[in-house]
């Protein structure tokens, strides 16, 4: 849908917070128009400009599933001057919110069939949308085993630990990996990299789509891991992140060669991602 | 297509008419720069420029542009956009500079997401180019589709034969302005004009000293992402100063910030920015995917004979020279195409 108002965010309100770790906090947000949420329609693995007036915007990833409600939830990790104010903030407050953004991920030719999820850090946010997608009770039955390997520098930065430890495990047919880098006192789980942890599990990949997001070097040290267990290009799907300021395709800055990732990605297959300069 | 006839004696009554009736923005003398300004009236409309210093894409993409204005107290927030644009006339534009703002229509007025901030000023917004009368040593429209008397985008073209200028009128919108200062624009002499308009057309493609020839260089690109030219001279030599991009009239980059104006109020802005500057692709974890000047070099370039025309068709280069002109350093996109040229034979 072309949005004329497109550089201009919709007034929304923070209706919770949570705690994720030491540095990450999950805002759920609504828009103070009723219509606009209605109407919203965001598709798992997209993206939004959240507006902190007085900063400007970030480019954060919408991590909960449209299938959750009519909300928006936002994790946001503190790494500079903008999120530093969106962490000050508090339930009540004001944001300003403008998208859908992107691609998202490629989830209707996803039905049918295994998936298995691969996270890194912060990256579990923008796949957790799809990952609640196809765990929900409207669309469970479309999708096949759904596992997800989850991998974190210590206990205090595992996200969403409610969802990997309780709520997906419970949902019929799913499997969750998790991991920290180094032992810890009190951690009973596996200890190691994400990429040996998923040579560990050795996924098969029969029926199966494997979608990787982490910080780039984990990326580059897990995509060979699943060329080994016999995954082709089009079977891995990530999703990229460069620098943004439009999300419009207009500003310049997110290009790869003469793709935007704003526009044409952030979600590519290693298939894709092999077509493009490798810049990034 | 129609023409008409302006006595150069009654440019400035025109200019004057226009300044009343529009805003009028032409080129003018700023300390040593020619640029584009709005203006009052004839008097400070500078005519017999070559080409100005900073192109007139300002008028579609200003320097700094406020999107909104938002008055914010953590409770409640309110956001108010700038009131709607004025009927203007971009007068004086040079078809290079006219063809650009061709390049940045797509961009603008995409299908997926339209930009109102463009496309308002865009369409109230009649264009009078002017016709080049002297073809200067960084030029070379030519080779990028163009020529110093080419009217394509523009709604009238003016060009100066003596003492008159010839009028061709392109659109329906320079038609409804040449019949609304009719006084003006007669029809007298104009089937001469016209034949005196090829020849001075031929006269000038003969008096470009800059050989450039695009033939087969997309083609080296399309195939070669990582060519070892882009390790050479430019990417040693390039300061990052910024410069090409700025005063290049196809570069739409722009940063998006806000800038407060009291303790609750602020505007958001929109403002040129720089592919040459290192902080352009940082992101906030330290990662950098153009990390040196040859890859920022590469994509500044790549962007004008590559990826513009993948995207949208069209060069995104119009050859009006102002970077080979402005760069501190003597980085040329000609010798740059020329050099590639010469790598595609050994590729
Ligand atoms: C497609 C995409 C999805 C993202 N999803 C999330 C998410 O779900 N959660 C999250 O916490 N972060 C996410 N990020 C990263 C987030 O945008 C940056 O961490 C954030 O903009 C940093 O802003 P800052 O002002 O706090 O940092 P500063 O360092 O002060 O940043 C200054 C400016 O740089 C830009 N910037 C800096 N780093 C990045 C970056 N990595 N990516 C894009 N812009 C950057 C911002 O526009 C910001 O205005 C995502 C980025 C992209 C591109
Ligand atoms: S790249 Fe240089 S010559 Fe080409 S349009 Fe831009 S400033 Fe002019
Ligand atoms: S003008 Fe020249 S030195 Fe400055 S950024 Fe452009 S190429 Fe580099
Ligand atoms: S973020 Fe502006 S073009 Fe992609």
């Amino acid at each position: 849908m072309s949005n004329p108002t497109a550089l201009t965010p919709y007034p929304a309100t923070i209706t919770k917070i949570d705690v994720e770790a030491s540095d990450t906090k999950t805002f759920t947000v609504v828009f103070d128009d009723p219509e606009i949420m209605e109407n919203f329609g965001n598709q798992p693995g997209q993206v939004c400009m959240l507006s902190a007036f007085g900063e400007g915007e970030s480019t954060i990833s919408i991590t909960s599933s449209p299938t959750r409600g009519k909300f928006l939830e936002f994790c946001v990790r503190r790494v500079g001057r903008l999120t530093s104010v969106l962490h000050q903030m508090e339930v009540g407050q004001k944001i300003g919110v403008r998208g859908p953004y992107g691609n998202g991920f490629p989830y209707e030719t996803m039905k049918g069939k295994d998936l298995f999820f691969v996270g890194g850090g912060s990256a579990l946010a923008p796949i957790r949308s799809l990952i609640d997608y196809a765990l929900s009770e409207q669309y469970r039955s479309d999708y096949g085993k759904v596992e997800i390997l989850y991998g974190a520098r210590s206990m205090d930065d595992i996200l969403f630990k409610s969802d990997l430890a309780e709520r997906w495990p419970k949902i019929h047919n799913t499997g969750i990996y998790t991991t920290i880098d180094r032992e810890e006192e009190g951690w009973k789980g596996h200890v190691g990299f994400v990429p040996s942890y998923v040579e560990e599990v050795a996924p098969s990949p029969e029926n199966k789509i494997a979608i990787v997001a982490g910080p780039p070097i984990m990326i580059k040290f897990t995509l060979p891991v699943f060329a080994k267990l016999g995954f082709k290009d089009d079977q891995i799907i990530t999703t990229l992140e460069m620098r943004m300021k439009c999300c419009l395709g207009k500003c310049g800055r997110c290009n790869i060669g003469s793709k935007f990732i704003c526009v044409d990605g952030p979600v590519f297959s290693l298939a894709q991602l092999k077509q493009m300069p490798q810049e990034y | 297509m129609e023409s008409r006839v302006v006595n150069k004696g009654q440019i400035s009554e025109l200019l004057d008419k226009l300044a009343k009736d529009y805003n009028l923005i032409a080129p003018i003398k700023e300390e040593t720069m020619t640029l584009f300004r709005r203006v009052s009236g004839a008097q400070d409309v500078l005519l017999d420029y070559n080409n100005s210093d900073i192109s007139p894409k300002g008028c579609f993409l200003p320097q700094n542009e406020k999107t909104f204005s938002y008055m914010y107290t953590g409770d409640t927030l309110e956001i108010n956009k700038p009131e709607g644009v004025q009927k203007t006339v971009l007068f004086g534009a040079r078809p290079c500079d006219i063809k650009a703002i061709l390049t940045f229509d797509p961009v603008f007025e995409g299908v997926k997401f339209g930009d109102e901030y463009y496309s308002n000023k865009r369409k109230s917004t009649v264009i009078i180019g002017l016709s080049c009368s002297k073809v200067l040593s960084t030029c070379f429209c030519y080779a990028m589709g163009g020529g110093p008397c080419d009217g394509t985008g523009s709604d009238l073209l003016l060009t100066e034969i003596g003492d008159k200028y010839y009028v061709e009128v392109n659109t329906e919108k320079g038609k409804a302005l040449v019949d609304a200062y009719s006084q003006i624009f007669s029809s007298q002499g104009a089937e001469q004009l016209a034949k005196d308009k090829e020849e001075l057309a031929k006269k000038l493609s003969g008096e470009f000293v800059r050989k450039v020839d695009l033939t087969g260089v997309k083609e080296v690109l399309d195939g070669n992402f990582e060519l070892p030219y882009w390790d050479g001279d430019n990417a040693k030599k390039c300061i990052g100063c910024g410069t090409c991009t700025y005063v290049c009239p196809t570069c739409h980059c722009f940063d998006i910030f806000d800038y407060p104006t009291g303790d609750f109020t602020g505007d958001r802005l929109r403002c040129w920015d720089s592919c040459m500057f290192p902080e352009y692709t940082l992101e906030a974890g330290g990662h950098n995917p153009r990390p040196t000047r040859k890859e920022r070099i590469r994509n500044r370039f790549m962007h004008k004979i590559k990826y513009h025309l993948d995207r949208y068709n069209m060069v995104g280069c119009v050859g009006c020279g102002r970077c080979v002109n402005k760069c501190p350093v003597n980085i040329d996109i000609t010798k740059i195409i020329n050099d590639l040229k010469e790598v595609a034979q050994n590729v």
